[in-house]
């Protein structure tokens, strides 16, 4: 917050005390006993006045300053010593090959803002290399730098090479994170692509970096570098393509690279030379002919044979390229098919390919098996494809969780490693086809900073670049860690246009930082075609609501589809617009579901249609639980509340029972409690003009009261609903400005969200403060969010950063989170974001904040000593590599000794070794939530004996037994 | 990991006002209606088989295990029918007048009745055509009405008499052994109670009470419940503290330890004529002179069940067998003199039952569905066979490799469980269209009426799938005249169910759409688009009165609050 109270979202109210205080007028209306009380007009003056002059400020300042981005040093001087926010976590896979390491033992994954290492034997982090992207420059385009390739070292297999687009290219030592703050810059527009390999310079093996750099609009150049090159910022220029090049590959130690440029393959062979010496020696002669299609992807296999003479030259090389438009073209020993004559830039030749045709949509990865036999390949069918190349076969692993986008085998072959859109990587086995490892981050929307190989041809459907809706979240009460998110399945959940399909609902552990389950809570089509026969994805709904119960054994969502308006060509007719005849087959369900342990499972008790409807299903807007006993609250836009409780499900009167005997509950509306209409809507009836209402909902904290704000534009009212009798005990006219946004109740207070965040102090009738937004554009105050914490009495505010530049919520947009605490008009706490918040969650028994952005991380901010929930990675834990898979041999060996312990108390230790071995080959995997459970349930000082926790573990690692 | 494929799931249409129950169903299943027309139709007054109630000996047990008899009262006759066969076995008519509550005792060998005259006959029931009269008692001087066995004891009986006296009888001797007097009008009903041996007794009477009696305290009856109309019929449940009493057209229930009334039901629209338990004393069926039988269940008494008889109910039984004692009959008398049987099958007889409809069915379709439903059953038997071998084979080999295989999960309590994989459903050819794009073909199966599985809700499930898939226009278009007609006729008939009729409009728009221009060239299709207008038109002209009915309403609304 600067000198004049002004956030980079939140602008001070100005209001002089002698201003009409027009913009809240406000006329009470009570119930009788109240009025009595504090209803007296000099009372009600006194309030007003002390909102005001608490409002007021020194007013030399101009309040108009145009909404600049407050940067992070100025944030700095703002005292915060109180709160404070974590490095972030998580974050959203990119579209890069996964890398294995050299043994195996590891798979690095390049995600957005960081380089994560996992371990493949128990699928948990290790480290975590956070990569600042963003340029100390300003003026630069944040929006346009991103990570392009990472590839792993080919002299030193503990590095990494890392690209950027903005010419950033990092050598990062990803065993223990070094070298990330010290990159090697060139000087290019944009770096399109990086491959690496290893050259020989005399007695010295160096890695050479093949970098795809682009030069003009549609040109780019194929530039080598080495470690020397790199700092002198020049490299060795090997080839310019046209056309718009996007991918380069390479083969056999750098002696061929190929590059792709739309449909022009661009193959470069490694000219023969008796010593290279330098960079300068590398010199390949360049061919190229034209693919069938666009080229999506491409890999090579190449084998090199030894001559008579001892040197290595390059033996068949065979090259298969993923089309666009879903065909896999195979080109087998492309090298011996090139024109002879020699060098050859115009595209004169031509290739006959082999082609195989099954993706209905672009390939998306297509790689050669370790032994050439196979092709394996993957797209937006969520199908791997396993060509058998000799027989033409084809062997499917269908029904996959999402698209596929990236598919890597390991050095050994034995296992695919395979990157899905859901955020989530696998590691499956060649033989059995069975996962080995899984890592799964948040799934919800981000915003991709590069296109989908989709978009290479034009499609009946145009992904949405901006995130318009909040994503939609709740804690579980029960498991603090435990957040739950609705999602689509992956970015492909986009691909509906408007309207965004989140059928699912992700389990995600914090602490873990791992996805723990996924459960479908709308109708979802897993097993299906995903698109229809036009080539349209198919829409699927989208979850707008969700709330746990108090106890946490009852979740209630809401979730809305509508036919997409290409559907609805037959039924316009008269003056209806396609938008009202969407709107009117609307479904629009709100579901309570029964809640499993640790949200493992979801059984659905009831389903109700039209929860809130007029002649058509009216839009539900907002759904909230009490905070003392197991009862939601739903308004709609019919101008009703409704109280939904569970009751024993009853038939003829007799209660019925589960399998299990235990009796069965359904929920059903308990209270309709009619809201008032402005007085103006009654007056004019005018039929089909309909002004867009909002509403919202929130209990007070002992849940007696139940505070709805509802009605159109700046007309809203709030009234407080008496829980217990369904009557009105105060109504509250003019308290909001533009639509309703959000409503929460701390204490004796009331924060209310529109265009202005203002705080009502309900018993004392007082406005305590109030700041205006600087938002501008719809998907801003969609995404503007409010968030209470009871625990540590405040309220945090999640907003945009209005850019002057751009109305939509692209890449690029910062958001801004400001904690207040109740009493206090000084935010506790304004910290910018990166990215866009999505979504803010009050942790649950604890003081502080859960926040999710738009580039799949989640960051934690949590009030003074409190630790943050948030997982640190193995590595930051001062564990030794390698240690996760040591303990649980250790694990191992108590558990037997424990197992001979009880007939042979002295048994010698001579058998352990061979026993040892034995289990070091088939390792117990144990999920990391799991150990969590048992070491997590109380503080250091309460924990359970040392014998029940040993016990515990030790029950965790040993093999179950196996049913006869 | 990898999904497994689904059928499509059929739709949840919202419940209607009255959803058919499991118990609804359960009362329904009591079919095969058998009906046995009384001599010179002599209205039905009593039927009553013998009842398990606490039983002493093992004899009498193992007596009730097989018993197959019960007794039907009606006119001067008493006659005898067999359970399983439903057939009358032997008639008794050894009577002079009116004969009254035919009762069979609990090891099924005699057999007492009462009479107009006042005399009370024990025959035997066991033997011969012709019943043998062991014993007659003629001590009452008015009719009797309830003469009843002990469950208990098999030597001692009670009756009840038009004389006001209750009566407490011992097999050998010629006197009653007890006799309570202080009914002041006609005793019609009368019980031992359940767990008070042969001493606690309840009768109902015409002076409107119903009376507790103790055998062992002397004097009056011990507990008395007064009542606005004559007792009809009590009725103890089996737990001996609650009891029913019919008076009138109500029936009310009593309980015995807090002597206090618990409930009045009053569900029936005339006289309450006859009770019986049902379900192992869950259930509480009650007759009564509207033809009405209705079945309460015991906790809160609500009706679960109702059917309607042609003539005023007398007398009714739910007939129980077998060693679980479950329902077997329900067997209700009428006034017309006809008693109506109706059976529910169980276990290996409703399996019988099955396997005759599918032959049927099969025979009716041709023989080569006869051959499939042949080599079905001749592959299950096999199966049973291979799977007994199995089972032989395991009792000395070690090993026994499961021709299913079998996964051992984990489950949310840590524990293992050995699952067998489910006999994976085989998708039905319209949801493999359906799956496989082919949505036209689909549709076409789904509304073809004339095939043996086809329900409305199929094809409104398919149809709104369709709508979710963006696929509806696709399945529509591209039809002839014939093709077309079943998908016009359909939304024709089901535009006015209340949850059909979204996905109907919006079928008829795409037809309307797509096939509105060739209406001039076919009659065949004029004629039902005709027919859809009319419908649509009827469906106006009903919105129209409803809404002028809220109207109405409304404004009666408005001028009440005024």
């Amino acid at each position: 917050m600067d000198a004049n109270g002004e956030t980079a979202s939140l602008k001070k109210r100005k209001r002089e005390p002698k201003d009409e205080p027009s913009p809240l007028k406000r006329h009470r209306s009570k119930s009788k006993s109240k009025s009595q009380a504090n209803g007296s007009p000099s009372k009600e003056m006194k309030s007003l006045v002390q909102s005001t002059v608490s409002i007021s400020h020194p007013a030399d300042d101009d309040m108009e300053l145009s909404g600049t981005l407050t940067t992070r040093n100025e944030l700095a001087q703002v005292p915060s010593a109180a709160w404070k926010v974590s490095n972030p976590m998580g974050g959203r896979m990119l579209d890069i090959d996964p890398i294995f390491s050299p043994d195996e033992q590891y798979l690095i994954i390049t995600y957005n803002t960081s380089i994560q290492v996992y371990s493949t034997v128990d699928s948990l982090l290790v480290r975590r290399i956070a990569l600042p992207l963003a340029t100390s420059e300003p003026g630069a385009n944040l929006s346009a730098v991103h990570i392009v390739a990472s590839a792993l070292s080919k002299t030193s297999p503990d590095h990494v090479w890392v690209a950027s687009t903005d010419g950033r290219i990092r050598h990062i030592n990803w065993t223990s994170g070094a070298g990330v703050d010290a990159p090697f810059t060139i000087e290019t527009k944009k770096l399109l692509d990086m491959v690496v390999e290893s050259a020989e310079f005399g007695d010295t093996t160096k890695d050479v970096l093949i970098v795809l750099q682009k030069l003009t609009g549609s040109t780019a150049q194929i530039v080598a570098y080495d470690d020397k090159a790199l700092s002198a910022r020049e490299g060795k220029l090997l080839h310019t393509c046209d056309e718009a090049p996007r991918l380069v590959r390479s083969a056999a130690n750098g002696k061929l690279i190929v590059a792709a440029a739309k449909a022009t393959l661009h193959i470069g062979l490694l000219k023969k030379r008796k010593a290279t010496n330098s960079l300068d020696d590398l010199e390949y002669r360049f061919y190229s002919f034209n693919a069938p299609d666009l080229v999506a992807c491409m890999d090579i296999r190449a084998t090199t044979r030894t001559t008579k003479k001892g040197a290595i030259e390059l033996g068949q090389v065979d090259l298969v390229i993923g089309g666009a438009r879903g065909a896999i073209y195979l080109y087998n020993d492309v090298v011996s098919k090139l024109p002879s004559d020699g060098f050859n830039s115009s595209k004169s030749g031509s290739i006959q390919p082999r082609k195989s045709h099954w993706h209905r949509q672009a390939v998306h990865s297509v790689k050669w098996s370790a032994d050439g036999n196979y092709l394996i390949s993957g797209g937006y069918e969520a199908v791997l494809v396993l060509w058998q190349l000799d027989t033409n076969k084809l062997d499917f692993l269908p029904h996959l969780s999402a698209t596929i986008e990236n598919i890597v085998v390991s050095p050994g072959g034995s296992s695919y490693a395979i990157h899905f859109d859901d955020n989530s990587a696998m590691v499956l086995s060649t033989e059995e086809m069975k996962p080995t490892t899984y890592v799964s981050g948040i799934q919800s929307l981000v915003l991709s900073d590069q296109p989908s190989k989709e978009a290479m041809v034009r499609r009946v459907w145009k992904a949405p670049d901006e995130i318009s809706t909040p994503l939609v979240t709740a804690v579980n009460p029960l498991n603090s860690s435990q957040i739950l998110l609705c999602v689509g399945n992956g970015q492909q959940a986009t691909l509906g246009g408007a309207e965004l399909s989140t059928p699912q609902l992700q389990v995600f552990d914090i602490s873990s930082c791992q996805g723990v389950a996924k459960h479908a809570i709308a109708r979802t089509n897993p097993t299906d075609a995903n698109i229809t026969s036009q080539g349209a994805p198919i829409v699927e709904p989208r979850a707008t609501k969700l709330a746990f119960s108090q106890d946490g054994k009852w979740l209630a969502s809401v979730d809305e589809w509508q036919p997409p308006e290409r559907d609805t060509e037959a039924f316009v007719t008269g003056s209806k617009t396609a938008d009202q005849v969407c709107h009117e087959r609307r479904e629009i369900y709100l579901k309570f579901w029964k809640v499993g342990s640790e949200a493992s499972s979801l059984e659905l008790v009831t389903r109700v249609n039209e929860a809130h409807h007029t002649n058509q299903p009216e839009t539900i807007f907002d759904l909230v639980s009490d905070p003392t006993s197991p009862r939601f609250a739903t308004i709609g836009n019919d101008g009703l509340v409704r109280f939904w409780t569970s009751k024993l499900r009853r038939r003829d009167g007799l209660a019925t029972t589960g399998h299990d005997g235990q009796q069965l509950r359904m929920w059903s509306c308990s209270r309709v409690v009619p809201l008032p209409t402005s007085v103006k809507q009654d007056s004019s009836i005018q039929p089909g003009v309909k002004r867009c209402r909002s509403g919202a909902l929130a209990f007070s904290e002992d849940g007696s009261i139940l505070f709805a704000a509802f009605g159109e534009p700046s007309e809203a009212t709030i009234v407080a609903i008496d829980t217990e009798t369904g009557s009105f005990r105060d109504v509250v006219y003019g308290m909001f400005r533009g639509e309703v946004r959000g409503i929460r109740s701390l204490g004796s207070c009331l924060i209310m969200l529109s265009e202005d965040l203002a705080v009502y102090d309900i018993v004392s009738d007082e406005l305590l403060y109030s700041f205006s937004l600087k938002e501008t554009s719809k998907s801003a105050k969609n995404l503007t969010q409010l968030a209470v914490n009871y625990e540590s009495r405040s309220f945090a505010l999640a907003a945009p950063i209005p850019n002057t530049n751009q109305d939509k919520m692209k890449k690029g947009m910062k958001s801004e989170l400001v904690v207040f605490s109740l009493g206090d008009q000084e935010p506790k706490l304004v910290q910018t974001f990166p990215q866009l918040i999505t979504s803010v969650l009050s942790a649950v028994s604890s003081a502080g904040y859960i926040i999710v952005d738009s580039a799949a991380q989640i960051w934690s901010v949590t009030e003074g000593a409190e630790q943050a929930p948030l997982l640190q990675p193995l590595a930051n834990l001062g564990i030794s590599e390698g240690v996760g898979a040591e303990m649980e041999v250790e694990h191992m060996e108590n558990v037997l000794e424990d197992g001979e312990a009880s007939d042979e108390e002295m048994q010698d230790v001579d058998m352990d070794g061979d026993m040892e071995e034995d289990y070091d080959t088939h390792p117990a995997v144990v999920a990391p939530q799991r150990l969590a459970e048992i070491f997590n349930v109380a503080p250091a000082f309460a924990m359970p004996p040392i014998e029940d926790i040993f016990y515990q573990v030790a029950g965790l690692f040993s093999a179950k037994p196996v049913q006869p | 990991m990898a999904a497994e494929v689904l059928p499509l799931a059929q739709l949840k249409l919202p419940t209607g006002p009255s959803p058919v129950t499991p118990e609804q169903r359960y009362w329904k299943s009591f079919r095969n209606q058998k009906s046995h027309t009384s001599t010179a139709a002599w209205p039905i007054s009593h039927i009553s088989f013998p009842s398990t109630g606490a039983t002493t000996s093992n004899s009498l047990v193992a007596a009730t295990k097989i018993n197959d008899l019960f007794a039907v009262t009606s006119g001067p006759r008493v006659d005898i029918f067999s359970i399983r066969k439903r057939e009358p076995l032997k008639t008794i008519g050894r009577f002079d007048s009116e004969a009254h509550c035919g009762e069979i005792r609990a090891d099924g060998r005699v057999l007492v009745a009462g009479e107009d005259s006042g005399r009370m006959q024990v025959f035997d029931v066991g033997g011969g055509t012709r019943a043998v009269i062991l014993k007659t008692w003629h001590i009452h001087k008015q009719p009797v009405w309830v003469t009843k066995w002990s469950p208990t004891e098999l030597t001692t009986l009670m009756s009840c008499s038009d004389d006001k006296t209750v009566r407490l009888w011992d097999l050998p001797s010629n006197t009653p052994s007890r006799m309570f007097t202080g009914h002041s009008d006609y005793v019609r009903s009368g019980c031992f109670m359940p767990g008070g041996g042969i001493n606690i007794l309840v009768s109902g009477s015409y002076d409107e009470t119903v009376r507790v009696w103790d055998a062992r305290a002397p004097g009056g009856s011990v507990l008395t419940f007064k009542h606005a109309d004559p007792i009809e019929e009590v009725l103890p449940l089996p737990g001996g503290t609650t009891l029913l009493a019919a008076a009138g057209s109500a029936i009310s229930v009593l309980d015995l330890v807090a002597a206090k009334p618990l409930r009045l039901i009053t569900n029936h629209q005339k006289t309450v004529t006859s009770l019986s338990l049902a379900s192992n004393g869950r259930r509480v069926v009650s007759g009564s002179l509207d033809g009405h039988v209705k079945v309460f269940e015991t906790s809160s008494w609500n009706v679960v069940s109702s059917s309607k008889y042609p003539s005023p109910i007398l007398s009714l039984s739910v007939v129980a067998a077998g060693s679980t004692q479950e329902d077997r009959h329900l067997a209700v008398g009428m006034q017309s003199g006809v008693l109506s049987l109706r059976t529910r099958l169980s276990g290996t007889a409703a399996e019988k039952a099955r396997e005759r409809a599918a032959e049927q069915a099969a025979r009716d379709i041709g023989p080569d569905a006869l051959e499939r439903l042949d080599a079905q059953k001749a592959n299950r038997k096999r199966k049973v066979l291979s799977s007994k071998a199995m089972d032989r084979l395991g009792e000395n080999v070690d090993v026994v490799i499961p021709t299913q295989p079998t996964t051992t999960v984990v489950n949310a309590d840590g524990k293992v469980v050995t699952r067998r994989p489910k006999h994976r459903k085989k998708l039905k050819q319209w949801q493999r269209d359906f799956r496989e794009g082919r949505y036209a073909t689909a549709l076409d199966q789904v509304l073809d009426t004339s095939h043996p599985e086809y329900f409305p809700v199929t094809a409104l499930t398919l149809l709104v799938a369709l709508r979710h898939r963006s696929a509806l226009r696709e399945a529509i278009e591209g039809r002839d005249e014939v093709t077309v007609l079943p998908l016009l006729r359909w939304v024709g008939k089901h535009l006015s169910d209340s949850r059909y009729v979204g996905v109907c409009v919006d079928a008829a728009f795409h037809l309307l759409d797509l096939y509105g221009e060739y209406v001039g060239g076919s009659d065949e299709l004029a004629k039902q688009f005709a027919a859809l207008c009319a419908s649509v038109s009827r469906e106006v002209e009903k919105a129209t009165m409803a809404m002028i009915t809220s109207g109405m309403v409304e404004s009666l609304m408005i001028g009440g609050t005024e």
